[in-house]
């Protein structure tokens, strides 16, 4: 247990100069950049007295190095700051914003293995015939695919023409969310609160955008899948079951697929960042409330505390999800000594 | 396997149809907008549809009839004017409350007032311009002193919303106030129709009816305004019977299919927006009038509204709009829409050639006016390099660049809009050409000439007198060109076949108390 | 294969017969590995017919990408236009023929210079392994892992608008991708014995890196190129997509396609549909061409 905490606390230490780097990179980023969140709140009318009251209130006249040095301190005491546009603590608005894209994210990823490991066992089970090259294709195909292009044509299809599920937002237009948000994943929500017609209304949602973000990802699945498959489909444990007569179904799923599945979580761990900035793109397609729509708003306003609060959070939850996925490799893979 | 297959799509049928019982109750109206909420405040928020909601939870002293530019009692139920015209006194209506419970008198409006001027909001020049103090004459009394008089000053009491009293006890007197959660209470108090229970920024504003309205209630008891962040969503949103009523802003291809929409009301109005193109002339080379007239010249405004707004609205030849008193057409007959002959003889004068073209920036913004803006962009330049003495380069900037770079003096020539703020020709001219307007626009005009025809208009209370100098000063625009007008805005209004009651008229006021359900 | 590859691979190569090398391993691949090469041919192809629009768009069309008047507007796909037209009457084949330098372009400058400052590094980093080594690393670790999407936003967003802007935009998110992969060979090849031996005979550091470690790199690089390309076309259609990208005036697949998608309720599904085929045909090539380049290169052990 010790070796466990040890090895998790020394992990958690290095997500320390990574959110650093990455920040400072941000920091200095905003604040180059022409335009500033104060002549973004007020008018081209106000006077400059009150430009500059305000840019002194908000500390942006200070030089570059103490608001650096300003921000850092703040940070390590764990507060975000408040934004400079709507004097709401930043946590505030990311906290509201990141649920929706959690669940976003979930989904995509669900619908991403969903599709992509059974294609990739099928494909494995069916080398060198028509299977196998179709799904390969497939896999090669749809990485190419822009996200955003591929959420148009849902919405093309499946939205416009068909008119089966709906094109943006978490919920209808009749739907009060405020009536049943409590965490602010509102599949979790509507099931506590018993509202079967939102949950039906939510998931119909999430359908096309997790559909378009689970797609362009599952490619990758799809070749590691295969691959490990066929790698684990020719050692010396599966002949032997296989010579014992073992059902072939067995074999394949009970036998072959578990340990295919240990590269397949790594993935998960790489692709995450991947998914991450796919979500971005769908959030956008698909007017999705989440926090990629509210850095690019609040990149529009200029709000710098607010942008950067944005990085440091998916810093924070690509450093968290690499290390959850080291650890259940470790669990997993009794190879592996912590 | 296929048991859990057979289990799925059960279960996903069940949800289907769960999820089609609607919502739906006879008293709720879901309205669509794209636009966005700004800041709570009445003291800072200058925006229209802040406006809007504020024209329906607050009330002015005096108010419109709605649909009408009459102007008629409010919170007052009648006023007073000096010989001179600068001494406004209201007399206030008895035993009205804010929502918070609080008694209405003369007090609460002298504290909005003075609170709005120490906070020098950006609406606040509508209060400072004019008003020199409030002054408390008795508990149901108060009287306005002017700095000068001001003939229009009863309109901007019933339009704009800085002058809309706020409760003393439930705002706070140091700040503006973003969020109504940071309200005593936690929510928006007022003496309007409607009162605001529910706020989440960039999804959905609940507005019910308030009780202690004064005048008559709504016929609608709930409104529900969801925000959309993109208007092609809204449209489906529309057609599919989501929500009752879609306003601002749509796609042109979109309000065409929608009008012609069996299913749906089209409300059209003439909406006193309008669109122009500015000058630098200060320390651009449009300093140079000739250059600014040529360039105003070559413009085609019935192309431009062909093109990018597929004829919906209608082109502009007076920063004055069609439907606004003393409004005229000067830049129609000279030089007219696309007059390159008129515009080359302009810059062969100051030396251009096809060899030496007059090259500069022309900026946009690619969202805040909706994004046809780069449309609109794209066509002028086209249109103005028709003439090969003239190079076109397209620049643009996100509106809080776009900002900061006029302030800075760094665009030559940029696209703006205009929503009026109040209903007077002086809001469309003075703005632009008078000295001071002219610098919080990014024009840099400056002309004794013309600040004392404003002065002039601006105090001057015959309307006879007044025809006459808006009459010169739209004259004098085709020659000094500041700006160029391009195109004035049409409002559209869509709704389900059984909502009435949008009358919005040229105040672009939209009285949410107005609307009703009719049965077919 | 009688030779022994790995002999081969790591003799005293001299550019010139490391490129001979290749050419050889090609015939000896187009040989084995059929469908490996099937893939690299189509993959050359694309990018060749991509690259002859970009240098040649009149020989693909005969409209200007910006004239306003070439058709009605949003006039579906006929004979006179056969992709049909956009919301201001321009054709929509020109644009994608004529967007197809930008996006090229971009992506190609973006990933040159990715490499151009990623693969010194790397190498230099690699190859002097000290404090200096192990602090780049954690740099570019970090920006490694971290969405790169989300960092091109920021930095397109501070540039502004215009091709070198967006350029150098992209550029940012590659080059610990070259850093990482030359850093990683370098510290390989560091160890071999002839390297060893090289620098016992006295020879200089520069010189070791630039005759024996670096030829060694290219064949891997050129692979990874390839496949940043495809990456880096996606990036910046995402970027021109968010509206992050250039000023209008310059044909650009992304923001055609969201200007487009305005009008797809409306029946207009031309607009949209032609440009995202192109940027996935483009990102497509690409990838073949990295994939087919990186199996004839260095060969998985055999699969089936």
């Amino acid at each position: 247990m010790r070796r466990v905490l040890n090895y998790l606390i020394g992990r958690l230490l290095l997500t320390v100069p990574m959110i650093f780097i990455l920040l400072s990179l941000v920091f200095v980023v905003l604040r180059v950049m022409p335009g500033d969140p104060v002549s973004a709140m007020l008018g081209g009318h106000a006077p400059d007295s009150v430009i500059e009251k305000k840019k002194l209130e908000l500390g942006l006249n200070k030089p570059l190095g103490a608001q650096y040095v300003d921000y850092l301190g703040q940070l390590a005491r764990g507060d975000l700051g408040k934004s400079m546009i709507f004097e709401e603590p930043v946590w505030t608005s990311i906290s509201a914003k990141l649920p929706a894209t959690l669940e976003l994210t979930f989904f995509g990823l669900a619908v991403c293995l969903g599709l992509g490991v059974p294609l990739g066992v099928r494909a494995a089970r069916n080398r060198r015939n028509g299977h196998d090259f179709g799904i390969r294709l497939y896999a090669n195909v749809v990485y190419c695919i822009p996200v955003f292009w591929l959420g148009l044509m849902l919405q093309m299809i499946f939205g416009v023409f068909l008119g089966v599920f709906p094109i943006a937002g978490r919920t209808g237009s009749r739907v009060i969310s405020s009536e049943f948000d409590t965490t602010g994943l509102y599949v979790i929500d509507t099931i506590i609160h018993g509202d079967i017609g939102a949950l039906g209304d939510v998931l119909f949602h999430l359908a096309l955008p997790a559909l378009t973000l689970g797609i362009t990802l599952s490619g990758v699945f799809v070749r590691l899948t295969r691959a490990n498959m066929l790698d684990t489909l020719k050692a010396d444990y599966v002949l032997a079951s296989r010579a014992r007569g073992i059902s072939e179904n067995k074999v394949v799923y009970g036998h072959a697929l578990k340990n295919a599945l240990i590269p397949i979580v790594t993935m998960l761990g790489l692709q995450f960042s991947a998914l991450l900035a796919g979500a971005i793109l769908t959030e956008t397609t698909f007017s999705w409330p989440g926090m990629g729509r509210l850095l690019l708003e609040r990149i529009y306003l200029r709000d710098y505390p607010v942008i950067q609060g944005v990085i440091v959070v998916y810093a924070l939850l690509v450093t968290l999800v690499s290390l959850a996925v080291d650890l259940v490799y470790a669990a997993i893979d009794p190879r592996v000594e912590l | 396997m296929k048991r859990i297959f057979t289990a799925l799509m059960v279960l996903a049928l069940a949800l289907v149809v769960s999820s089609c019982g609607g919502k739906g109750s006879s008293g709720t109206i879901v309205y669509g907008t794209t636009d966005k909420v700004s800041d709570m405040d009445t003291a800072n928020a200058y925006d229209f549809h802040t406006w809007e909601i504020f024209q329906n939870i607050n009330k002015g002293l005096l108010t419109y009839t709605p649909g009408t530019t009459e102007v008629i009692p409010g919170l007052a139920e009648s006023y007073t004017v000096n010989d001179k015209g600068d001494e406004y006194t209201f007399k206030l209506r008895k035993g009205l409350k804010f929502t918070s419970g609080k008694e209405f008198n003369a007090d609460a409006v002298k504290w909005t007032i003075d609170r709005a001027i120490a906070l020098k909001g950006d609406p606040s020049w509508l209060i400072t311009d004019y008003v020199r103090e409030v002054q408390v004459v008795d508990p149901l009394t108060v009287k306005f002193v002017l700095k000068g008089p001001t003939a229009y000053f009863p309109t901007m009491v019933a339009g704009c919303p800085p002058y809309f009293p706020l409760d003393p006890s439930v705002y706070p007197v140091d700040k503006v106030v973003k969020n109504p959660s940071e309200l005593k209470g936690g929510a928006l108090v007022g003496l309007g129709p409607y009162k605001c229970t529910s706020f989440k920024r960039d999804e959905e504003v609940v507005l019910e009816a308030n009780p202690n309205f004064y005048g008559d209630k709504p016929k609608i008891k709930k409104v529900i305004i969801r925000y959309f962040a993109d208007a092609t969503t809204m449209r489906l949103a529309l057609e599919k019977g989501e929500i009752d009523l879609a306003f601002k802003s749509m796609n042109p291809s979109d309000i065409n299919d929608l009008s012609k929409n069996d299913k749906l009301n089209t409300f059209k109005m003439p909406g006193p927006f309008i669109r122009y193109l500015t000058f630098n002339c200060d320390v651009s080379v449009f300093k140079d009038k000739r250059l600014r007239q040529a360039v105003s010249a070559l413009l085609d405004r019935k192309e431009i509204n062909e093109k990018v707004f597929l004829g919906q609205n209608e082109p502009l030849y007076s920063m004055v709009p069609q439907g606004m008193i003393y409004a005229q057409q000067n830049f129609k007959d000279e030089p007219g829409d696309a007059n390159v002959a008129y515009a080359e003889k302009l810059l062969k004068a100051a030396g251009y050639s096809a060899k030496k073209p007059l090259a500069f920036d022309l900026w946009y913004t690619p969202s805040h006016y909706g994004d046809t803006e780069v449309n609109m962009a794209e066509v002028v330049k086209a249109e103005i390099e028709k003439t090969p003495l003239v190079k076109v380069t397209i620049k643009s900037a996100e509106w809080a660049t776009y900002k900061d770079q006029w302030r800075n003096k760094q665009m030559a020539c940029f696209f703006l809009g205009w929503y009026p703020d109040y209903i007077d020709p002086d809001n469309y001219t003075a703005a632009f050409a008078g000295t001071n307007g002219a610098i919080g626009n990014g024009i840099y005009f400056s002309s004794k000439m013309w600040d004392d025809l404003f002065t002039k208009e601006q105090t001057v209370s015959d309307p006879k007198v007044r025809e006459e100098l808006f009459a010169k000063v739209q004259k004098m625009w085709v020659d000094e060109v500041p700006t160029s007008p391009i195109f004035q805005g049409n409002l559209y209004v869509f709704t389900k076949k059984n909502v009435q009651g949008v009358n919005i008229g040229p105040t672009l006021i939209f009285n949410y108390d107005q609307l009703h359900f009719e049965k077919k | 294969m009688q030779d022994k590859p790995e002999a081969r691979r790591k003799s005293f190569l001299s550019p010139a017969s490391g490129v001979a090398s290749l050419i050889g391993k090609f015939s000896r691949a187009a040989r084995k590995y059929r469908i490996e090469w099937w893939i690299l041919s189509v993959g050359a192809v694309i990018i060749a017919v991509v690259a002859f629009m970009t240098l040649f768009p009149g020989l693909f069309t005969r409209f200007d990408p910006n004239d306003q008047n070439a058709g009605p507007q949003l006039g579906a796909p006929s004979i006179g236009h056969f992709l049909g037209t956009d919301n201001l009457g321009r054709d929509v084949g020109a644009r994608v023929v004529y967007g197809s330098r930008t996006i090229l372009g971009v992506a190609f400058a973006a990933s040159l210079l990715s490499a151009l400052i990623g693969i010194p590094l790397g190498l230099i980093s690699g190859f002097a392994g000290n404090w200096a080594d192990k602090a780049l690393s954690l740099v570019m670790d970090s920006v490694y892992s971290f969405p790169g999407l989300i960092l091109a936003i920021a930095f397109a967003a501070m540039l502004g608008p215009g091709v070198i802007n967006i350029t150098v935009a992209v550029a940012v998110v590659y080059v610990p991708t070259y850093f990482r992969l030359v850093r990683g060979q370098t510290l390989q090849i560091k160890q071999e014995l002839y390297v060893e031996a090289a620098g016992a005979i006295g020879a200089r550091r520069s010189t070791i890196l630039a005759k024996y470690v670096f030829p060694n790199v290219i064949a891997t690089v050129v692979v990874v190129f390839s496949l940043n390309i495809a990456d880096a076309i996606m990036t910046e259609a995402a970027l021109s997509y968010i509206g992050l990208g250039l000023p209008a005036g310059v044909p650009d697949w992304g923001m055609d396609l969201s200007m487009g998608k305005k009008f797809l309720p409306s029946g207009v599904w031309w607009m949209i549909t032609y440009p995202g085929l192109m940027i996935m045909i483009l990102a497509l090539g690409f990838t073949m061409l990295g994939e087919g380049l990186s199996e004839i290169l260095n060969p998985r052990l055999q699969e089936y």
